[in-house]
Parts: C-alpha cells; sequence; structure tokens
C-alpha cells in the first residue's frame, strides 16, 4: 500500500468530517447568539454535548472508516466494513428516534 | 427563445471546456460535452417553449377586449387583432386599445398620463381642428392607444395599431415596468454567491495543480468543469417547470397568472391590500330595508316604490341595480302582488339633474302621483311628512328627517326617497307636478357583507397573511363592514391623518392599522410603499381605474376578471372571482411552487458542492483526473433530468402553512452543512477503490499505462456511480422535514423518473456508452459495499436533517 496515497486520503476525508463538525458548532453558536437575550436559555455543558451526539458519532464514523480502510483489500477489510455500517446505522436510527419532532402532520 | 438559451453564461463556459479539449488533443471529451450542450440547450429550449405557450393561453383568457364595428355589426375581439379602419367603442375605464379619431363622443376625458405625461384628465372632443403640425397633446380629436378614458365614452376609427401608434413609436422609455419581485431579487442574489464559489474554487483547483506540477491543458479543462460541475445548469428549465406547471393549476383554482415570475411572491405574501367593495361585500345593491316615518308596517312604501320603478320584469328582473333590488326584496317578502290593483296613467322617467323619477297611478278611480329619488331632490319638492301617522309640515320636521338621513348615511348606506300626494284624474303629468309632496320614508340600501368573507379572511390569517383594508368610503362604512364580517379591528387610520405623518410614521402605522378609510390613490400607493419598505411581501388586489399605480407597485398586482381594462393591464395575477376564497387557494398553489423550486435549488447546490469539493482535493493527491470533465457534465446532466418532475412532487402541509421567503443565509448554511456529507461519502468510496479494489496500483512506481488507465477507468466509474447514488437518493430524504416515505410521499412522477435515472446510471459502466465515456465495468463486490454506505449515507443525512434543524432553528 502506498503510504504517501493513503495519508493524503486519511487527511481529506479527515478534513471533511471536521469541516462538518465546525460548521455544526458555526450554526450552533450563529443561532444562539441570533436569539434575542430575554428568551435566551441557559444550557449546561451537558445540555450542549447532547445536543451534538450527532456530532460525535460523525467522528466516531470517521475513524471507523479510517480504519477499515486501512486494512486493504480482502476478506478482513469487507466484514469489518459490513459490521461496522450496521452498527452505525444502528446508532444513527436510535438518535433519529430520540431526537426527531413528536408531531408530524399527515401529508 | 433558442438564441435566448446560448447567452446564458454556463453555455460559454462549456463551449470554452469544449475548445480546450478539442483543441489540446482530447476530440473524445471535446464530442461529449458538445453534445451535453446539445442536450441542455434543447431541454432548455422545449421547457420554455411548453411555459411560453401556457402562459400566452392563460393571457387569453383575461386578454384586453375591444368593442369593435365592422360591416355594421358590432362585436368584441382581442385589442392585438384590430386594424385601422376599424371602428371601435371605448368607455369609462377601457385601456384605449389603438390611435384612433374621435368620431362621435359623450363627455369624454381621457388620462394620458402614460403617455404625455400630463396628469390631468384631458378633455376631448370630435370636432375637426384646424391645426399645423400639431403635437400629440394639440391632438385633442384622437385618443391614443395606453391612455385611460376616465370620463364619458366614445367611437373611434383605428389610425393606427400597435408599434405604429405614437406609444408603439416611444415605448420602452415610457413603458411602465413592474419593479424585480422578491423571488427575482432572490435568484439574483443566489447566483451571485454560486458565482462566488464557482470563482473561489475553480481559480484555485487551477493554480494548486498548476503548481503541483499537473499539466497545464489538463489542469484549465479540470477547473473548468468543477465551476461548471457547481451549477445547476437546468435551474432555469426546472424553475419554469415549476412556475408554468403551478400557473396552470392556478388557473383550475380560478386565478390566472400574467406574469409567472410573480408567483412565487403571490405565495410568500404576508400581507394582502384589498379594497372593500366585492371583496369583503357582494359588490352588489341590495334593499335591506324600507324605513317609513309613519307607521312602523306601512305597506304603501314599498308598493309604492314598486309602482315608481324602471325595471322590466321577465324572467330576469332587469334594469337600474336599486330598481331591482326593490323588487327583489318584494319578491322575498311576497308582496310583489300589491302592485296589482294599480294602473300607471303616466311616468316621468328619471334624469341627473332632477335625480328622480315619478309616475301617477290609478287605483279605484283615485290618482297618486309617486316620487322616488335621491332624498336632498324629493326632500325639496315636499311640503309634508307623515310623520308617526300624522302629517306634519316639512318645515317642522325637516331637522329631524335630515338627522336620520345622515347617520345612516354615514353608516354607509345608500338611501332613497319615496314622497306621494293624490292628484286629480288625468291622462299625462310633467316636471310641475312634482311639487307638495308628502314624505313617506327611506329605502334603505346597502352592498351586504359577503358570507364566506370572514371565513375566508381567517383563512388567509391561518396562511400568516394579514388582510388590510383600503377603502376611500368613511371610516364609519369600513368599520359597520368589519363589525358584520367580525373582523378584528386593530387600528383604523384616515387619510387626513396618515396626510400628516412623516414617512417614518407612516412605515409604523401600516404595521399595525388593519383599515386605512378616505384614503387616495396616492395615499394607496404609499402604504404599499411603506409595507415592502418594512421587508413584507405585499399583495394588492384592486379593480378600479385608480387601482393601476398600486397594482404596479405590489410586489403582486390582483385584479379580477370584471375589472377595468387598466387594472387588469396592470396586474400580475387575475382572478376570475373577486373572492378571497380563491386568492387562498391561488396562494396555497405558490407555495407548493416555491417550495418544489426551493427544493431543487437547495439540493442542487448542496450536492454539486460537495461533490465538487472532493473532486478538487481528490485531483491533488490521485496520479489520474478523479473524473473527466465530459463525466462531471453527464452526472450532472443525469441529475438535472432526474429532476425534471419535482415541480410536480408534494409538499408537506405545514410548508404551506406559512409565507416563506428567499433567504439566503439560509441557503449558504445548508450548502455549507449538507455539501461536506457528499464529500465524506465521496472520500470513502475513494478510499474502497483505491485501497480495497486496487486502484491505488497507478500510483506504485513502474506502473504502465494499461494499468494506470485501468485504476482510472474503474476509480472513477465507482465514483460516478456512488456519486450519482447519493446524490439522486438523498433527495427522498431531504425534501421534507418529515420521515421520508413514511410520513411524507414524493410524487409519484419523481419517485419513478428518479429511479429510472438511478438505473440507467447503474449500468452505464456496463455499456458501450459507459466504455466510450472512459468507465470500466465494476466488481460484485463493489455493489455489496455501495449498497451498505449508501444505505448509512441516507440515515446519516436524516440525522443531519434533524440535528441542522434543530441546531439552526429553522
Amino acid at each position: 500500500m502506498d503510504v504517501d496515497l493513503f495519508t493524503w486520503w486519511a487527511l481529506s476525508i479527515s478534513f471533511s468530517s471536521i469541516f462538518l463538525a465546525v460548521v455544526s458548532i458555526y450554526l450552533f453558536v450563529d443561532t444562539k447568539s441570533r436569539r434575542k437575550e430575554g428568551i435566551r436559555k441557559k444550557e449546561n455543558v451537558f445540555g450542549i454535548a447532547r445536543n451534538f451526539v450527532f456530532v460525535w458519532v460523525l467522528l466516531g464514523l470517521l475513524v471507523f472508516y479510517i480504519f477499515s480502510i486501512n486494512l486493504g483489500a480482502g476478506a478482513l477489510s469487507e466484514a469489518v466494513f459490513t459490521g461496522g455500517n450496521i452498527v452505525v446505522e444502528v446508532l444513527l436510527v436510535l438518535y433519529l428516534l430520540r431526537n426527531r419532532e413528536k408531531k408530524s402532520e399527515k401529508t | 427563445m433558442l438564441l435566448r438559451q446560448f447567452k446564458n453564461p454556463i453555455f460559454v463556459i462549456l463551449v470554452a471546456c469544449a475548445t480546450v479539449a478539442g483543441f489540446f488533443g482530447e476530440p473524445d471529451q471535446s464530442v461529449v460535452i458538445l453534445a451535453m450542450i446539445v442536450i441542455a440547450v434543447g431541454l432548455g429550449f422545449y421547457n420554455e417553449y411548453k411555459a411560453e405557450k401556457t402562459v400566452q393561453d392563460l393571457r387569453q383568457a383575461v386578454s384586453i377586449k375591444a368593442v369593435v364595428t365592422r360591416e355594421g355589426k358590432s362585436s368584441q375581439i382581442d385589442s392585438k387583432l384590430l386594424v385601422p379602419g376599424d371602428l371601435v367603442s371605448v368607455y369609462v375605464g377601457d385601456l384605449v386599445p389603438a390611435d384612433m379619431r374621435i368620431v362621435k363622443l359623450k363627455d369624454l376625458e381621457a388620462d394620458e398620463a402614460t403617455f404625455t405625461g400630463e396628469s390631468f384628465p384631458v378633455e376631448k372632443t370630435a370636432d375637426r381642428l384646424d391645426v399645423q403640425n400639431p403635437t400629440p397633446q394639440q391632438l385633442t380629436n384622437y385618443l391614443f392607444m395606453g391612455s385611460v378614458v376616465v370620463h364619458g365614452s366614445a367611437q373611434g376609427v383605428v389610425v393606427s395599431t400597435g408599434k405604429n401608434s405614437k406609444l408603439g413609436s416611444i415605448s420602452g422609455s415610457l413603458t411602465r415596468s413592474h419593479p424585480e419581485t422578491e423571488f427575482q431579487k432572490g435568484v439574483k442574489s443566489y447566483g451571485n454567491m454560486l458565482l462566488g464559489f464557482t470563482l473561489v474554487l475553480a481559480v484555485s483547483i487551477f493554480s494548486i495543480n498548476a503548481a503541483i506540477g499537473h499539466d497545464l491543458v489538463w489542469s484549465l479543462t479540470f477547473s473548468l468543469a468543477i465551476a461548471v460541475g457547481l451549477v445547476p445548469e437546468l435551474m432555469p428549465a426546472i424553475v419554469t417547470i415549476s412556475l408554468s406547471q403551478g400557473a396552470r393549476r392556478m388557473a383550475n383554482v380560478k386565478a390566472v397568472v400574467k406574469r409567472l415570475v410573480s408567483i412565487e411572491d403571490f405565495g410568500n405574501m404576508n400581507v394582502l391590500c384589498t379594497d372593500k367593495t366585492g371583496t369583503l361585500t357582494e359588490g352588489k345593491i341590495v334593499l335591506k330595508d324600507v324605513y317609513p316615518f309613519g307607521e312602523e308596517k306601512d305597506p304603501r312604501l314599498l308598493t309604492y316604490s314598486m309602482l315608481c320603478n324602471a325595471a322590466v320584469l321577465g324572467e330576469k328582473i332587469v334594469g337600474n341595480p336599486m330598481d331591482v333590488a326593490i323588487w327583489e326584496y318584494a319578491v322575498k317578502s311576497d308582496m310583489q302582488n300589491s302592485v296589482e290593483p294599480y294602473t300607471k296613467v303616466d311616468e316621468i322617467p328619471f334624469d341627473y339633474q332632477r335625480r328622480m323619477m315619478s309616475v301617477v297611478v290609478k287605483k279605484n278611480d283615485k290618482c297618486t302621483l309617486i316620487s322616488k329619488g335621491a332624498p336632498e331632490s324629493v326632500f325639496s319638492k315636499c311640503k309634508y311628512a307623515d310623520v308617526g301617522g300624522r302629517t306634519e309640515l316639512m318645515a317642522d320636521v325637516q331637522k329631524v328627517i335630515n338627522d336620520k338621513f345622515y347617520s345612516l348615511s354615514e353608516l354607509g348606506y345608500r338611501l332613497l326617497a319615496v314622497a306621494s300626494r293624490s292628484t286629480e284624474s288625468k291622462t299625462s303629468c310633467s316636471v310641475e307636478d312634482e311639487k307638495d309632496l308628502t314624505l313617506l320614508g327611506f329605502l334603505i340600501f346597502t352592498d351586504p357583507p359577503k358570507k364566506d368573507a370572514h371565513e375566508a379572511i381567517n383563512k388567509l390569517n391561518d396562511m400568516g397573511v394579514a388582510v388590510k383594508i383600503l377603502t376611500g368610503d368613511n371610516e364609519l362604512v369600513a368599520k359597520t363592514i368589519c363589525e358584520d364580517l367580525k373582523i378584528p379591528v386593530k387600528k383604523l387610520v384616515v387619510g387626513s391623518d396618515l396626510m400628516q405623518m412623516s414617512w417614518n410614521e407612516i412605515k409604523a402605522v401600516v404595521e399595525e392599522a388593519t383599515i386605512f378609510a378616505r384614503i387616495t390613490p396616492e395615499q394607496k400607493l404609499d402604504i404599499i410603499k411603506a409595507l415592502k419598505a418594512n421587508k413584507n411581501v405585499v399583495g394588492f388586489l384592486g379593480d378600479g381605474v385608480n387601482d393601476a399605480p398600486a397594482l404596479y407597485e405590489a410586489d403582486v398586482g390582483i385584479s379580477v376578471d370584471t375589472a377595468v381594462d387598466v387594472a387588469k393591464e396592470a396586474a400580475d395575477i387575475v382572478l376570475l372571482e373577486k373572492d378571497l376564497l380563491v386568492l387562498a387557494n391561488g396562494i396555497n398553489e405558490g407555495r407548493k411552487i416555491f417550495g418544489n423550486t426551493m427544493k431543487y435549488i437547495l439540493m442542487g447546490t448542496s450536492s454539486n458542492f460537495g461533490n465538487m469539493l472532493s473532486a478538487a482535493a481528490a485531483s491533488v493527491f490521485l496520479p489520474f483526473p478523479p473524473m473527466l470533465a465530459s463525466q462531471i457534465l453527464f452526472m450532472n446532466l443525469l441529475y438535472d433530468v432526474s429532476n425534471m418532475t419535482l415541480p410536480t412532487d408534494n409538499v408537506d402541509d405545514e410548508y404551506v402553512k406559512s409565507p416563506k421567503r428567499w433567504d439566503m443565509s439560509f441557503v449558504r448554511k445548508y450548502t455549507l452543512f449538507f455539501g461536506p456529507f457528499s464529500s465524506l461519502y465521496d472520500f470513502l468510496t475513494f478510499g474502497i477503490m483505491l485501497f480495497i479494489f486496487g486502484a491505488s496500483a497507478a500510483a506504485l512506481p513502474g506502473a504502465t499505462d494499461a494499468v494506470i488507465l485501468h485504476s482510472q477507468s474503474l476509480f472513477q466509474a465507482g465514483w460516478f456511480v456512488e456519486s450519482f447514488w447519493t446524490e439522486v437518493l438523498v433527495m427522498f430524504v431531504i425534501r421534507t422535514r418529515r420521515i421520508p416515505f413514511f410520513t411524507s410521499r414524493p410524487g409519484k412522477w419523481l419517485t419513478l423518473l428518479t429511479l429510472s435515472c438511478v438505473a440507467f446510471g447503474t449500468i452505464l459502466p456496463f455499456t458501450i456508452l459507459g466504455s466510450f465515456m472512459g468507465f470500466a465495468p465494476l466488481p460484485p463486490e463493489y455493489w455489496v459495499l455501495l449498497v451498505l454506505m449508501v444505505a448509512t449515507y441516507v440515515v446519516l443525512v436524516d440525522a443531519g436533517k434533524v440535528f441542522f434543524y434543530k441546531i439552526c432553528k429553522y
């Protein structure tokens, strides 16, 4: 395996994930600052961390993808990739179930 | 229209791409790019042609008609079909359809402001003029195309039409144009944002690739392809399809669109200014009550008003609206037979000098003269008044009667007075006989409130549209109507108060007030300007001659089919019924169209941004181009084709519940957030193709051309398919805020076309076309990993969507 190519690739995919995490933080901060003083609610660190579960999942996903691709060609790599994807999907569905707005109107 | 397609800047970039590729020894690339151009131009032309035809058909339904006399027969024709020599009749409110020499007129005055700049109406004549080299202003025996008849009527011979008319010869400088709509402004700022993204990315890619030693021509072609790849080429076509299909649907709910770009603003308007007559009221005179001064149930008042009446009775009662209303009231009260014992002896018809009419009727050999007319006129002919069953001298009760008359008038009622006296038997009578009458009472007329107006206003309020009433009537009339309709009046402002206010005060008051009474046409314009200055999207519903400036100024000018020509001409949307419920249905359609247009913009921009970002990054470290210019363009085209049926997509109910605005900050954030998702999975695919399927062999020292070519084709095919799958399938996730498919179903045509395009994209690497485009067939394991990866991607984007709306509070 060409190390340079792999490093380039790992940097690129990390950049896109980190970019996404930074955008998420920017959106969060921007919304907070745009909200009026009067209705600003105090949010503790735990609340903010919970809001950002999605970002943690995303970064976890990144580590998993880099790890499985690093295994290179072969059955092990494909098996890890498959298993990891299924685990991630389950986590994301759980996130969706807990966070989607309760009321959904019918079309 | 075909030439317009070539004026598109995207077309220029594409041609530059094809030229560069062809010139520097890549004829295959050049051919593919040229084929893309032909397809994109063809699709754009076809859709614009269809949209244009739809608008033409719709405009035809509300086109301006002219009353023309040809070979002695009068008929109504489209004013565009007039030819010199036609004899044309015009009436109050008509827009003069051609230049014409007046041959006959009655009290004619025309507003030639559009034409001469003269703000006062000009009195016209049919006489011959003896002026040498006259200016248009001196030609008072002419009516010029584009002027408006403000008083009287006329008949004239058409001298010149269209471009040959005076207006036609100087048009361009004088033709009144609509201000830019909020939607047009939004599209413009979107274009600017895209231009910024494109320039930065294309210049950076070219510079970086050139700096790291990639071939200059390849770097240029690739950066141009990235630039084109960022732009949603078929956006004009998709917007046009959305608008024209929406216009057709709106026509089904009786709202005819004259200017397509106004549809979005129609859906997004949050303030509707409307007049009172015909929208809140029936726009029809009815007799509300009879008010005898004498006995409470004196039947004479109604019977006499039926006798002193010019309405023609037949299958339908026709004639003066007040006379018709009297008969309709009598029929409803089962009093129509009360006139049977009477015989009409003679009649003095109504005229505008006397403002009354009289009849002499006979019953049991006794003759009675009955007069009916404008109260002030009838009062002057009365010597007595029948008050409480007693006959009093008019002079003694004049004050009480006048007070009643004024109090009823102030409430917005229109009154007629009825008086009578016994007269000797005679076979004829004259105006001189209208004297010494006894006043019997008033007939009280009103334009009743519309039954569904309350429901319509509530519906509009629920849709986030504040309704403001702009009327020339007095405040009591407007208030009475609102009370009758149970419309809450937050604040009432009269024209005289408005006149005293500064611009800032007007801007503040227009937000609070719901009724503006006794206002002039100029003040209507000021109110609309102030509302617009407050960042509202303002609709104005009007049908009168004086409403035209306000119709032009509003973001959406709305008129009705029965309106005067100038109002119809100035309007963007013409309602076939003057009904607020029709308006509410139209707004709903407008919001759906806006919703589907925004879906395309948001999905296209974010996906393209993500893909191009990853292509740009990959071009730096890969030993071959991540995708050829032709492949990028082909994927864009295929994606756009899959979006062609997006205008037919379902829109969630909650989306159409409130007005939406173009919010560039939202589009930008959406692109910044969802774009990298696509990049993340693009990079994942790069990793799979390079390190699992061995495309990295091209980077090994001593790799042969065959190895490099195979690695490149495999890599490009793998990325093309993944990129296309994710780009298209994610559309089902981000087209709604709900759970895709389960609580928000996509339109069937969208689903069908999208899945067909996905199928096509999937088999492409196995076809001759795929091979021609530089793709290699993909191994079976790839498809397993692709399905897993895309499934995770779709769920991840759905989770991202929940996170985005939760964090951004949109």
